[in-house]
């Protein structure tokens, strides 16, 4: 065995930089500064006033969307784990920030009203009235003992992370290590979402049942700052997290590490022959993503200005894999495409944006037509554009050999 | 020095016998031949030294500590030293050679290390060095999907290789090549040997006869005769079971 130095071979050593190698990334930050940048000039609280802030607000919610579906990319288009639940992640972060929102609001509000009362209030009676006033609703007055950290934001932060962090690794470490695969895990995925839905739909599981949390587009601390503001620093706060997301994304797939994951997508058995042991990379992977995914919810939800269990039923996580399929798997700008188009388009349609169309004796209207379109736009994607929205992309850019 | 010893092991599938009290064993260095006829559980074989099946009864002792292999996980036992090229070339198509190569490379397996690994220059050489060596310096940046069967097959020898194992099981390696990539193989297999254990199941006589080795002779999931190729091949039963009774 004798070393050529003259191969062609080491002349392409890789040892570039990430950037040098990824150039999708730079494009990605740069239009995504430039978006921030437009949004915010155009915004009513910081500029021109020509957006709405419900518009504002719309678009912040997007990118979390955005966020959320990089992370479906790299557990579903990069590992290969069809995931039918990190809706419920999302989702559980939105609860773990709504909590601390609903209760510090509910705090400041009933402080202001019993500091005109004679007497002044006891620390007991305050939480007493905050609690009935939270828990009125599903007929309880007492505090539940997962509400125990709702008055601390650091607090509730930590578990915007470890909620979902801790709900995937448990879950995953049980059906990893038996080999659950394929459609198997999908079933169980949304199982497991259906499942906690179920739950929160019931009154004195702790979480208000069916009405959720609300009132969260209320900020404890800036309640004097009006929503047109408040909505800019979410979007702003909402484009950092997806820049951020899709960094560490493609660092996390850009590497070796993102060989052997596609490697586990493509061939498992043979990864464990290499020596890898797959289901620690699979577990790391969901978990990973389980907790972006609770970052992703716990930005959407202030904005969304309310959360409940019918927003973790199954079909959400559904969607997200329709936004993945359509806007390209395998690719983290194609994720995010997706998600945007999807969901943007989605409510021009529904929102009484659309046009209905009358053909004849049908008359299209796209409250009720939506879903059709976008069953037939997932089909037809299947079928003749296997690798979606993103793969367009490979058109314009020649791939070097 | 006995690296691997088989003993008593048998495996039921749906009530057929795939191996039936089987006992082998593999010194180190050393090179072994494995051949029989269809279903004779050459494959089978390899399955249960690298944990793909599990034995119903009977031990596969590995190594100095005599571990037993059977209770170990897939990935432990490659992490162990014993590397496996399987009978239809099974690389990641989807990546290119240099990619095949280096996840193949002997360094950490865990998420964490595999998460911040760098290249060094020793492992780059070492993936040329490889590239060289099973002919596809000229592709490492191709994808491994583009290359021909034959290529595939080599590109597995190299994957193999990189492993850096101290068993190599190598499950008919000659398939689709042609004359000049067979005694290239041979040659590769030979040197390996030199310093490892390899085992070669492979149907094509020529080649077992070039690789000039010791020859077991597997037949109804145990071993029927052992010895040189030509000790094996004047065995009466030997030719019965070839040739028909």
């Amino acid at each position: 065995m004798t070393m050529d130095t003259t191969a062609p071979a080491q002349a392409a050593t890789p040892n570039r930089s990430f950037l040098r190698d990824n150039p999708s990334v730079l494009w990605f930050m740069g239009l995504l500064g430039l978006f921030t940048v437009i949004v915010t000039i155009l915004s009513e609280g910081m500029g021109a006033g020509v957006m709405s802030t419900n518009m504002v607000k719309i678009l912040g919610m997007t990118l979390c969307l955005c966020l959320i579906a990089i992370a479906m990319d790299v557990v579903w288009g990069y590992c290969g784990i069809l995931s039918l639940g990190h809706f419920a992640f999302f989702g559980l972060g939105g609860y773990a920030i709504g909590m601390w929102l609903m209760y510090a609001r509910t705090e400041i509000v009933i402080r202001d009203n019993l500091a005109q009362g004679a007497i002044p209030a006891t620390e007991t009676e305050v939480a007493e009235a905050v609690a009935s006033q939270i828990f009125g609703v599903v007929g309880s007055s007492d505090l539940p003992l997962i509400w125990t950290f709702a008055g601390s934001l650091p607090a509730q932060l930590a578990l915007v992370v470890l909620v979902p962090g801790l709900l995937a690794l448990v879950f995953g470490w049980l059906a990893f290590r038996s080999r659950v695969t394929g459609v198997y895990l999908s079933i169980l995925t949304q199982a497991m979402t259906l499942a906690l839905s179920l739950y929160l739909f019931q009154n004195d599981t702790g979480l208000r049942g069916n009405n959720g949390l609300s009132g969260l587009q209320n900020i404890p601390g800036a309640l004097d700052v009006p929503q047109a503001v408040i909505s800019v620093w979410f979007f702003w706060a909402s484009a950092l997290a997806l820049g951020l997301g899709y960094l560490l994304f493609a660092w996390v797939v850009s590497g070796k590490f993102g060989s052997v994951i596609r490697a586990i997508r493509d061939n498992e058995a043979r990864v464990r022959f290499l020596g890898y042991n797959v289901e620690s990379y699979k577990l790391f992977v969901f978990t990973i993503t389980a907790v972006v995914a609770g970052i992703a919810g716990a930005l959407y939800y202030p904005q969304a200005g309310i959360i409940n269990p019918a927003q973790i039923a199954p079909i959400a996580s559904i969607y997200l894999a329709v936004w993945v399929a359509i806007g390209g798997r395998g690719r983290l700008y194609g994720a995010v495409i997706g998600a945007a188009f999807v969901s943007l388009l989605s409510s021009w349609l529904t929102g009484g944006g659309a046009p209905n169309i009358a053909l004849g004796p049908v008359r299209i209207i796209w409250t009720d037509w939506w879903l059709v379109l976008l069953g037939l736009g997932f089909v037809a994607v299947t079928l003749f554009f296997p690798k979606g929205i993103g793969g367009l992309f490979d058109y314009l850019v020649r791939k070097q050999p | 020095m006995t690296l691997l010893e088989v003993s008593g092991v048998s495996v039921t599938f749906d009530g057929f016998r795939a191996i039936n009290n089987l006992s082998i064993a593999i010194g180190e260095p050393e090179l072994r031949a494995v051949i029989g006829p269809n279903g004779a559980g050459k494959t089978t074989f390899m399955d249960i030294v690298t944990g793909k099946t599990r034995p119903d009864t009977g031990r596969v002792l590995w190594g100095e500590m005599s571990t037993d292999l059977v209770k170990l996980s897939e990935s432990q036992i490659a992490k162990a030293g014993i590397g496996r090229k399987f009978q239809k070339p099974t690389v990641f198509e989807d990546q290119t050679v240099r990619a095949n190569l280096s996840m193949a490379l002997k360094n950490k397996r865990g998420p964490f290390a595999v998460l911040s690994w760098k290249a060094t220059p020793t492992d780059h050489a070492w993936i040329v060095e490889l590239a060289e060596e099973v002919g596809l310096a000229d592709r490492l940046d191709h994808r491994a999907g583009d290359l021909s069967h034959g290529q595939k097959q080599w590109l597995e020898i190299g994957m193999l290789l990189a492993q850096d194992p101290r068993l190599l099981l190598v499950d008919e390696p000659a398939a689709g090549m042609t004359p000049a990539e067979r005694e290239h193989t041979t040659d590769l297999l030979k040197r390996a040997a030199q310093t490892r254990a390899v085992v070669v199941i492979e149907h094509d006589m020529d080649f077992i006869r070039r690789l000039d080795c010791r020859v077991t002779v597997l037949h109804e999931g145990s071993v029927l005769a052992e010895g040189s190729l030509d000790h094996v091949t004047k065995n009466q039963q030997v030719i019965d079971v070839y040739l028909g009774r």
